[in-house]
């Protein structure tokens, strides 16, 4: 099996896209599009933490905050260009990723999840007591003109998103075929006995922090000019924690294809429901969908059709 | 021969039906042309933090499409109203406004409830240059000077002066005249906005801040924030605050005893029936703003008529049962858009824009006329004062008594109980 996935092929995804955006047609596929791969980008990088390595991250809002922030903070000073904004992002958040991993690690299970989730609680004070990017009542942006080969801001910021997906599920693909990735598993299934047969645990764990929060940093870099307003109260949202936990939960954890598809229904789904029945649903459906995966499917749909054909080779 | 005679007469048969459906649907075209509704697209916050006045707008909305519509339409179509919930979340809002115009071909779109969902909405409004109808939105304008935004709250075309003038204007009034200032408010968007023009305010009037503090939008206990600003002594304290604060600090200035002369000024909250009979007399003698009091001098023709409906229809619906905050205003600002449409017998955005941009609007919030900047052109905040409150009778706020007009002097029904103490007893 190839351990990596040609760069041909996230470039094939991308151009595609671009062409796709080419054809005109409404802009809602693009805005619908944009949420759902947004998705994609959040539950990958929560899988490679919490599936690969089964430290369970509840501190996804940070990451995606620090991103976003960021991206804030070089408009405002520089006027820099969403390329710029998402490089810088990645940097940050994956630095934030490091010294989260660093000072956390030493803490396991629920405790981990906790400081993970202390983490948001800390970040979001600082921001809303950070008067520069507007504090608590956050800050409205004017976007820049789309770039030229675009026809608005929805068909660019489709296409970037579609180039941030398919870079995290190439990187997620390679981690999970490297050595990297069986370190990992090798620390999720027993850490005791993988560091007695020589697996470099913390070095592996803060490249699994840093990784994972250095691509959640880079799906909220595209959010200022997204919604053109940064407020604390949308950027810490708990739904970016949620559904970036259930997204790989439901798809599966062990595989990068699972965060892929459960972003996919759940994302769709939560989609459809905004512009259909009432939206309240959006997280009843996350949750009832988790609680029937959890009992039902403990390794998600991954995990329930890898089942099925075992059945069947038998 | 039969066979053939049979096909014959089916074959004139269904000629014949076609020839009749063509010939009706040829009659009916226009009409069914006609009969298309006009739709107006928006998201509203139908869960999530603003629900509870999100969904009483919605009902202000749906009315006045009825109202509409019992009269014939606008340009004898009638109007249609396309809506989704948009969660109270910004992040929500650019999809669903795509959907509203690509997917929904919705001729007009209004906003949402409150400043961060109408901030999401402009780029798109702008792309497409559109006339975008704002409700509650605290100077979304500002920097984008766009020339087709129109919003419906009453404060003014400098909405952070024009929300806290009544309250400086009534204090400046009183002898002696107060001397110290306390301003405090949550750190948040709208309180932010509120407390950076009563500072200005502070220092027009010559006040001196004595104590000038936030809070988090999170905070449980109030007291030692009461006992803060008592420290310091002031004569004046202004205070900006959603409702969960609102409840709380009016609650620990009655603990903690508050000596000071006036004490309110932006405070969200106290306009809504569950605040009013939750606090019930402990809001005598707290001066606040409002938008729309039943006072006999704040009569608009139409409002108690609205009001009337509105409420019969409230409790059933779980919003608020008095209804004086956002609906009225919910149902003008579609009000103004319909008129624009009238007026104008056209559906052209440009048309419409420089219609409601040029000329004042009959509404039941009263006469309306905006700024270049979209805002009111004049502010039309009330500045009133809680008196008379007894325990915790809805019914006594249907009433005039309860919230007397101090500001501005058009609208003035009562006068101010000085200081807070004495209203207090």
């Amino acid at each position: 099996m190839k351990k990596t996935v040609p760069l041909w092929v996230v470039l094939g995804v991308v151009v595609a896209a671009f062409l796709f955006t080419r054809l005109g047609g409404n802009r809602y596929i693009y805005f619908a599009g944009y949420f759902v791969l947004q998705y994609i980008v959040l539950a990958t990088a929560w899988n490679v933490l919490g599936g690969y390595t089964g430290y369970v991250n509840f501190g996804t809002a940070a990451f995606f905050a620090t991103g976003a922030y960021t991206a804030l903070v070089l408009i405002l000073a520089f006027k820099a260009t969403l390329p710029v904004q998402i490089v810088a992002g990645a940097l940050t958040a994956g630095l934030l990723g490091l010294g989260i991993g660093y000072l956390t690690l030493r803490l396991r299970g629920v405790f981990f999840s906790i400081a993970t989730l202390a983490l948001s609680v800390v970040l979001q004070t600082v921001v809303s007591n950070w008067e520069y990017v507007g504090g608590g009542k956050g800050l409205s942006i004017i976007r820049p003109k789309a770039p030229a080969l675009f026809a608005s801001h929805a068909e660019y910021l489709f296409v970037v998103m579609v180039l941030l997906a398919a870079a995290s599920v190439a990187l997620a693909w390679w981690v999970q075929n490297s050595r990297v990735g069986r370190g990992l598993a090798a620390i999720r299934d027993n850490e005791e006995a993988a560091e007695c047969m020589g697996v470099p645990t913390l070095r592996l764990k803060l490249f699994a922090t840093t990784l994972s929060g250095c691509l959640m940093g880079v799906a909220g870099t595209p959010f200022p000019y997204y919604v053109t307003l940064v407020e604390p109260g949308s950027v810490f949202s708990l739904d970016y924690a949620v559904n970036s936990l259930a997204m790989p939960m439901i798809g599966g954890t062990t595989t990068w294809v699972g965060p892929v598809i459960g972003a996919v229904l759940l994302g769709t789904a939560q989609q459809v429901a905004t512009v259909t029945i009432s939206s309240e649903l959006n997280l009843l459906i996350v949750g009832i969908v988790l609680v029937a995966f959890v009992m039902l499917a403990p390794q998600g749909i991954v995990g329930l059709v890898q089942r099925l054909f075992h059945r069947r080779s038998r | 021969m039969a066979w053939h005679g049979q096909t014959g007469t089916r074959r004139r048969w269904i000629v014949g039906v076609l020839i009749g459906v063509m010939a009706l649907g040829t009659a009916w075209a226009p009409a069914a042309q006609a009969a298309e509704p006009i739709k107006i697209g928006f998201g509203m916050a139908l869960t999530g933090a603003l629900a509870g006045n999100g969904k009483a707008a919605l009902m202000a909305m749906q009315m006045w499409a009825e109202d509409v519509n019992k009269k014939g339409g606008l340009l004898g179509r009638p109007v249609e109203l396309v809506y989704y919930d948009d969660q109270t979340k910004p992040a929500a809002v650019p999809g669903i406004y795509t959907k509203l115009l690509d997917v929904d071909k919705v001729n007009f779109i209004v906003s949402g409830y409150g400043t961060n969902v109408i901030a999401p909405l402009f780029p798109i409004a702008m792309e497409r240059n559109l006339v975008l109808m704002g409700l509650f939105g605290m100077a979304n304008n500002e920097k984008l000077k766009y020339k087709n935004y129109f919003q419906i709250m009453p404060s003014g075309p400098n909405p952070a002066l024009g929300w806290s003038q009544g309250f400086f204007e009534v204090a400046a009034k009183q002898q002696p005249k107060p001397q110290t200032i306390a301003l405090v408010g949550a750190d948040a968007e709208y309180p932010h906005n509120a407390l950076v023009g009563a500072r200005e305010h502070a220092k027009n009037f010559g006040f001196k801040v004595v104590y000038d503090g936030k809070y988090p939008p999170s905070t449980v206990d109030y007291t030692p924030i009461i006992r803060a600003i008592k420290a310091t002594n002031p004569d004046l304290v202004y205070v900006a605050s959603y409702p969960p604060d609102t409840a709380g600090i009016i609650q620990a200035a009655q603990e903690v005893g508050l000596p000071v002369k006036m004490f309110g000024g932006g405070m969200v909250g106290l306009q809504f029936a569950a605040l009013q009979t939750k606090l019930g007399s402990k809001l005598n003698g707290v001066v606040n703003y409002e938008f729309y009091v039943p006072e006999p001098t704040v009569n608009f023709p139409g409002i108690n008529e609205f009001l009337a409906r509105y409420q019969a229809q409230a409790e059933k619906a779980g919003v608020d049962p008095l209804g004086h905050y956002i609906p009225p205003f919910s149902y003008a600002y579609v009000q103004i858009l319909g008129q624009a449409v009238e007026a104008t017998k056209s559906l052209d955005q440009k048309k419409v824009a420089e219609y409601i941009q040029a000329n004042e609007f009959n509404t039941i919030v009263g006469k309306v006329k905006f700024a270049p900047n979209g805002e009111w052109a004049k502010s039309r905040v009330l500045m009133v004062q809680f008196q008379n409150v007894q325990g915790s009778d809805v019914a006594q706020f249907k009433k005039a008594g309860t919230r007397v007009v101090l500001y501005p002097e058009d609208w003035k029904s009562g006068t101010l109980i000085y200081p807070y103490s004495k209203a207090q007893k």
